[in-house]
């Protein structure tokens, strides 16, 4: 099957797909953005979370042919047209150092951005609900919160 | 305090832009899949692998087989235990071991491939408990092998632990359980291999690209030179990534293919097939005089490394040297040993048995200071090593012995949490306070464990680093720049690095035991003094003054005393290359060590040690048996921390690792298969974390750093046992602290698990 939709702001087409394509797999086999990983394939570790007409989807459990007609927001779709210009989410994850290996990283800041569109200003209680689905092995996630947080403070155009 | 400046975390700008590639995502047109044929049970004998319908299949280009394998068919990190078969030969020695890999020109068909192989395979008895593996008449793991099922078995001997144990006012006896548990790195194992002139290129996740070189050219009898291999972004390692995983295969295919190929794990794979941390059973007999100081121990250590040696040596002999805890015991006895089993094979793990044996000894701890009456965190301070006091294997330490420190600023939290319960307690939900200690040597033990690394100045102007350290996350990759720069008195900013390619970097050795900042660091700081030298030396030359005249200073090099008569370093470098010679610093370093004594185990087996202490506070429901960690505080003696924001991420990171193995993280082989039933903590288990650290500066450090990688876990899961086990008012002596196991506790429960032994 044919799949046409809008991916970070531009329509794209997709030429017969595989029935039983995953999003994920159209798009790290079919369109070669590896910023959304595979952790698990199951739906339990968020690695591969991108956003669906804004919220956030494990994109391994989404089916290719779902996507069609709808907004897809990966990493790839986040960083402003300048070079080296980043979304402030992204600006807040190197700044409080919430990144290490980083694999969860992608992950995490689109659900992030799916948080912080619902709700500009979350309580820790609320930004560790979100979040639950998204795992990191490296960082305890002390400082990923703190990066909620001050990501929040900036969307917001306070102080962080 | 020496001020190091610290750049933006190298790497990180890509990681946030979701443009690193992983070893996870290596992959270009072209390239061939390939899939594994695992064994669905264990042990077996092979009787035949039929892989004429997978080979029949359009699109499969090669089904390989052990006899295959042109080279060496048993690695292993460890010299003397290389037993690991990486296509099962005759024997299947545990669940999910690999017997044949398949070529293909898709994903798809290479799986396709792998479910068409046909394996005939005859079961054959085996042995899945240390414990029974160690008796007579045992089914052996590795037929034939001198000392059957028995790995390794030492001793440390101090003293006179049955005589003084004897004279003990208060003595506690008590058996401890530990479990498989599972790295669980968010990226799963995966590379690329291409042949390039003739030689075989390998970009695989890693963290010992030099030793997987040497691994991959012995499987494929080829020499080293003929390998080339680059640690790709690695997401994570833990332990997990020191074996090799993919590298044989990617190697292996693309050799005799002559074609680029790839793989990757799924995540069932990687939970299935690759190394464990050890499970542990562990007998622990402790004594201390009226007073409250320890006079004795008595310890028998067994853990079970599975189907594999793998890092087994290193860890029996870490636990073992770790056994009594950071304290001061006049006598002690120790025995540790290894068995094989035909379980999953156990490897490294962040902690390499030290985890295993500060749950015991904290415990221990815990039932001595309550016999006496004494307060917990009063009885370890009374008990802590100090400077000038000699640890169990009778190593003196001379400097940096920062744990009465930990324990002095983790006291006015514990206080402050106690009085809180106090009050809180009234309520529906148990709560509980505990502690853990530890102390970690840095480095490997009691071997020379080697980093070298090179700082250069090129004619066009860039300083770069060569290292050959993995930075699988953990923040090696800037920490080294920082040193570097330091060193020569550049902005971190200023270099240019290149990590973990094995043409161009040397051997750095593992990315473990929490090494690389005090030994690669070391290294490195020895490269840039050795640039310094060379670069002084021929600024000499040019202003004709003695180079012991000379002061570098970042991009000049000047007279001392008179700053005028100064030549910039590049000049001095394009000077050096006018002549054909290069400005390039080599530096090594090997931790000052002694080796510990086969029969007593004494010696010195670390160059240094850090030290910690935690304290946690939990709440169980005690209907429910739910339990939460609410907060941890954590202090950590790490020497001089070069990178603050690094440490506290690994103090974090640790933590909530250790909080995954005390409540709830348990590998079962076959019923463990991936996330959904391996559960790793989430944001909803996130306790509130306060990392501390104590600056204790250690001399020989690269400006006075010790380690923390490993150091950030190991209190925990001692800390949150002690708090649940305060908060149900039983000792609990078996990790994880499940909800069944908290509700057998809460019940009454087993008596045989829960209660003291004999005492």
């Amino acid at each position: 099957m044919d799949i046409g939709f809008v991916l970070n702001g531009q329509h794209v087409e997709v030429k017969s797909a595989n029935g039983d394509l995953s999003l994920l797999d159209l798009l790290r086999d079919r369109l070669d953005l590896m910023g959304t990983k595979e952790g698990c394939g199951v739906g339990e570790c968020g690695a591969c979370s991108v956003l669906l007409d804004g919220k956030v989807v494990n994109s391994c459990l989404t089916p290719a042919g779902k996507v069609a007609g709808r907004k897809v927001t990966t990493i790839e779709g986040l960083a402003g047209p300048g070079r080296g210009e980043l979304h402030p989410i992204q600006e807040a994850f190197i700044e409080t150092g919430a990144v290490q290996c980083g694999f969860c990283t992608p992950g995490m800041i689109l659900a992030t951005l799916s948080l912080l569109s619902e709700n500009p200003d979350p309580t820790d209680d609320e930004i560790k609900i979100a979040l639950a689905g998204n795992l990191c092995r490296c960082t305890g996630y002390h400082d990923i919160i703190r990066a909620v947080r001050r990501a929040a403070g900036k969307m917001r155009g306070g102080r962080p | 305090m020496i001020d190091i400046p610290a750049p933006e975390r190298i790497g990180v700008r890509e990681r946030v832009l979701g443009r690193t590639r992983y070893g996870f995502d290596q992959g270009r047109e072209g390239d061939l899949f390939l899939a594994l044929v695992r064994a669905d049970r264990a042990p077996a004998r092979i009787r035949k692998i039929n892989t004429a319908k997978a080979e029949a299949l359009e699109g499969v280009v090669r089904v390989f087989t052990a006899k295959d394998i042109p080279g060496r068919n048993s690695l292993g990190i460890i010299p003397g235990t290389k037993d690991q078969e990486f296509l099962a030969q005759d024997l299947v020695r545990h669940l999910g071991q690999a017997v044949a890999l398949v070529a293909a020109e898709t994903k798809e068909i290479a799986e396709a491939g792998a479910r068409a192989v046909a394996l005939e395979l005859e079961d054959i008895p085996g042995v899945f408990d240390p414990v029974k593996a160690l008796e007579p008449n045992q089914p052996l793991v590795h037929p034939g092998r001198e000392g059957g099922n028995l790995l390794l078995d030492r001793r440390v001997v101090k003293g006179d632990a049955e005589e003084a144990l004897d004279r003990c006012a208060v003595k506690i006896e008590a058996e401890y359980f530990t479990s498989h548990v599972e790295h669980a790195a968010l990226e799963c194992e995966g590379g690329r291999a291409e042949i390039q002139d003739g030689r075989l290129v390998i970009w695989a996740c890693s963290q010992n690209p030099h030793y997987d070189r040497n691994d991959v050219a012995l499987f494929l009898g080829l020499k080293p030179e003929q390998v080339r291999g680059f640690q790709a972004e690695t997401g994570g390692g833990f332990g997990g990534k020191l074996d090799v995983s993919v590298q044989p295969y990617l190697g292996l295919a693309a050799w005799l293919l002559r074609r680029p190929v790839r793989l990757a794990y799924t995540r069932e794979e990687s939970i299935l097939a690759t190394g464990k941390r050890h499970p542990y059973r562990m007998r622990y007999l402790s004594g201390a005089d009226e007073e409250g100081r320890l006079q004795a121990m008595k310890i028998d250590l067994l853990g079970d490394t599975g189907a594999f040696a793998s890092y087994g040596l290193a860890v029996c002999l870490r636990a073992m040297t770790h056994a009594t805890g950071p304290y001061f015991v006049p006598h002690v006895h120790i025995r540790s040993r290894i068995a094989y089993t035909n379980n999953p094979w156990a490897g490294a793990m962040r902690g390499f048995g030290v985890p295993q044996v500060a749950f015991a000894h904290e415990a221990q701890m815990d039932a001595l200071a309550d016999a006496l009456g004494l307060d917990r965190l009063e009885f370890r301070i009374k008990n802590a090593l100090r400077q000038g006091q000699a640890t169990a294997t009778g190593q003196v330490l001379e400097r940096s012995v920062g744990l009465v420190q930990c324990l002095e600023r983790i006291k006015p939290v514990y206080q402050t949490w106690r009085k809180k319960i106090g009050g809180e307690n009234q309520g529906r939900l148990l709560q509980g306070i505990g502690l853990g200690a530890m102390y970690y040597g840095i480095g490997n033990t009691g071997v020379p464990n080697p980093a070298t690394a090179q700082v250069a100045w090129t004619p066009e102007g860039r300083v770069v680093l060569y290292t050959g350290a993995a930075d699988i996350g953990q923040g090696s990759d800037t920490v080294l720049v920082q040193l570097a720069a330091k060193r020569l008195g550049l902005a971190p900013e200023r270099l240019d690095l290149v990590r973990g390619d094995t043409d161009l970097t040397t051997d750095a050795g593992a990315t473990s035991a929490s090494r690389q900042t005090y030994i690669s660091g070391n290294a490195v700081v020895a490269a840039a003094a050795d640039l310094e030298r060379i670069i002084l030396d021929e600024a000499a030359e040019m202003l004709e003054i003695h180079p012991r005249d000379l002061e570098l200073h970042g991009e000049e090099v000047r007279a001392k005393g008179s700053p005028g008569n100064a030549v910039a370093v590049l000049e001095a470098v394009q000077s050096l290359s006018a002549k054909g010679r290069k400005a390039k610093g080599e530096g090594r370093f090997d931790p000052d060590i002694l080796a510990l004594d086969p029969q007593t185990g004494q010696g010195s087996p670390y160059a240094t040690y850090a030290f910690a202490a935690q304290a946690a506070w939990v709440e169980v429901d005690p209907d429910s048996a739910m339990t939460r960690v609410k907060k941890v505080a954590a202090v950590h003696d790490v020497g001089k921390a070069v990178n603050k924001r690094s440490v506290i991420g690994q103090i974090c990171g640790g933590v909530m690792m250790g909080v995954g193995m005390a409540l709830m993280e348990e590998f079962e082989p076959g019923r463990t298969t991936n996330l959904q039933n391996y559960h790793i903590p989430t944001t909803a288990d996130a306790p509130q974390i306060e990392p501390m650290f104590v600056e204790s500066e250690e001399a020989s450090g690269p400006y006075g750093a010790k380690g923390v990688g490993e150091p950030a876990l190991i209190p925990t899961a001692p800390a949150v046992a002690s708090a649940v086990s305060r908060a149900v008012g039983r000792p609990l002596r078996r990790l994880p602290l499940n909800l069944e196991r908290i509700m057998a506790a809460l019940s009454g429960g087993d008596r045989e698990e829960l209660d003291p032994e004999g005492c």
